[in-house]
């Protein structure tokens, strides 16, 4: 303001407004620069925010990704091996399944060779179903072919059992067996056919198929590399 | 009396002025706030190509190595299915042998705890 007392001249005035009107610019543009540097500030943290939520998620999701590839390999090679696995024991299995056709067609060439041995054979396993039972009453069922040596075998078996066990028993041949199958006897005790015992050579082949699997194994493929155990 | 009405009214323009200069500095601010979500859109984009791939990378070399394991897998297969084949063919008459004995194998015996009746 003018330092003279009393009211201000022209020139004073256009002095004194244009002060004013410097001030009232120089006002605005320190504000209008704070403004500006404080929209740079923002602008930086807003930006790096943004950026770093958003990164954070892509990692997360990629990781997740990579953490589903990895899993996704490991069971595509464990599908592999387990495949692998599956493929060596169904050949093995075919090859069982050859072995015991084989077997099954030579069995019925037992009862054919030697008619001697036969008859044995239909005496042992008849003695075989005497001792199990220890009935009094006994029925021995084979092949019509098989009637006569039957009833021979079954004459010696009976007395072989007196002399095993004491008793007694009386035997009854019938010859009611299918005539394809491979021979041998089905017993039954006669109270009413209750008790059987099937001493068949099929079924004896097809029990023995099962009992001797693991020597079977070991005969053909060799012991297993892996088992630590054996009883 | 003019002379006052001219000094306010060249004071009344500067504050206008002023005005404008601040205005202006808050459009900037806006402009400024719209910038930071598109670059920062842009560099996350940038980011996001980046990852997938590397990740498309990484699929790549594992996927040869599935193929490769594969391949192994089936070599090593084959070669223990011919080994097998080998030691069938070398041993089923054995065994065939051995069933049709054990077939007429008997061994007729009463139960050990029976005993032979007087």
């Amino acid at each position: 303001m003018a330092s003279r007392p009393g009211p201000l001249n022209d020139d004073e005035v256009l002095s004194e407004t244009s002060k004013m009107v410097a001030f009232i610019k120089q006002e605005a543009q320190e504000k209008a620069r704070e403004i500006k540097v404080k929209a740079d500030e923002e602008f930086a943290v807003e930006k790096a925010k943004l950026v770093r939520q958003e990164t954070a998620a892509i990692d997360a999701a990629a990781e997740k990704k990579r953490k589903g590839a990895e899993t996704s390999i490991k069971i595509e090679h464990s599908t592999a091996t387990n495949r692998a696995r599956l493929r060596i024991l169904a050949a093995r299995e075919q090859h069982l399944h050859t072995l015991f056709d084989a077997a099954r067609s030579q069995v019925v060439l037992i009862a054919q060779q030697d008619k001697n041995k036969y008859e044995q054979l239909l005496e042992g396993l008849i003695l075989e179903g005497l001792l199990r039972f220890l009935e009094s009453s006994v029925t021995v069922t084979c092949r019509p072919s098989d009637v006569p040596a039957s009833e021979a075998a079954a004459a010696s078996a009976a007395q072989t059992y007196h002399t095993i066990s004491g008793r007694s028993v009386s035997i009854s041949v019938d010859g009611s067996l299918p005539a394809d199958g491979a021979g041998g006897v089905r017993l039954s005790a006669a109270q009413g056919g209750r008790i059987t015992m099937d001493n068949t050579l099929d079924e004896r082949l097809t029990l023995l198929e099962d009992t001797m699997l693991p020597e079977i194994r070991t005969d053909l493929f060799g012991k297993s590399e892996n088992r630590k155990f054996y009883t | 009396m003019s002379q006052q009405s001219q000094s306010i009214q060249t004071l009344l323009d500067a504050e206008k002025e002023a005005a404008k200069v601040v205005q202006q500095a808050r459009q900037y601010r806006t402009q400024r706030l719209k910038d930071a979500r598109s670059e920062a859109d842009k560099e996350i984009a940038e980011y996001r190509k980046q990852k997938d791939e590397e990740f498309k990378k990484f699929e790549a070399e594992r996927s040869g190595s599935t193929q490769s394991v594969q391949t192994s897998i089936d070599k090593d297969t084959e070669q223990k299915i011919a080994a097998i084949n080998e030691a069938f063919e070398k041993n089923r008459n054995e065994v065939v042998k051995k069933l049709l004995e054990r077939v007429v194998e008997v061994h007729p015996e009463m139960h050990r705890n029976n005993k032979k009746t007087k």
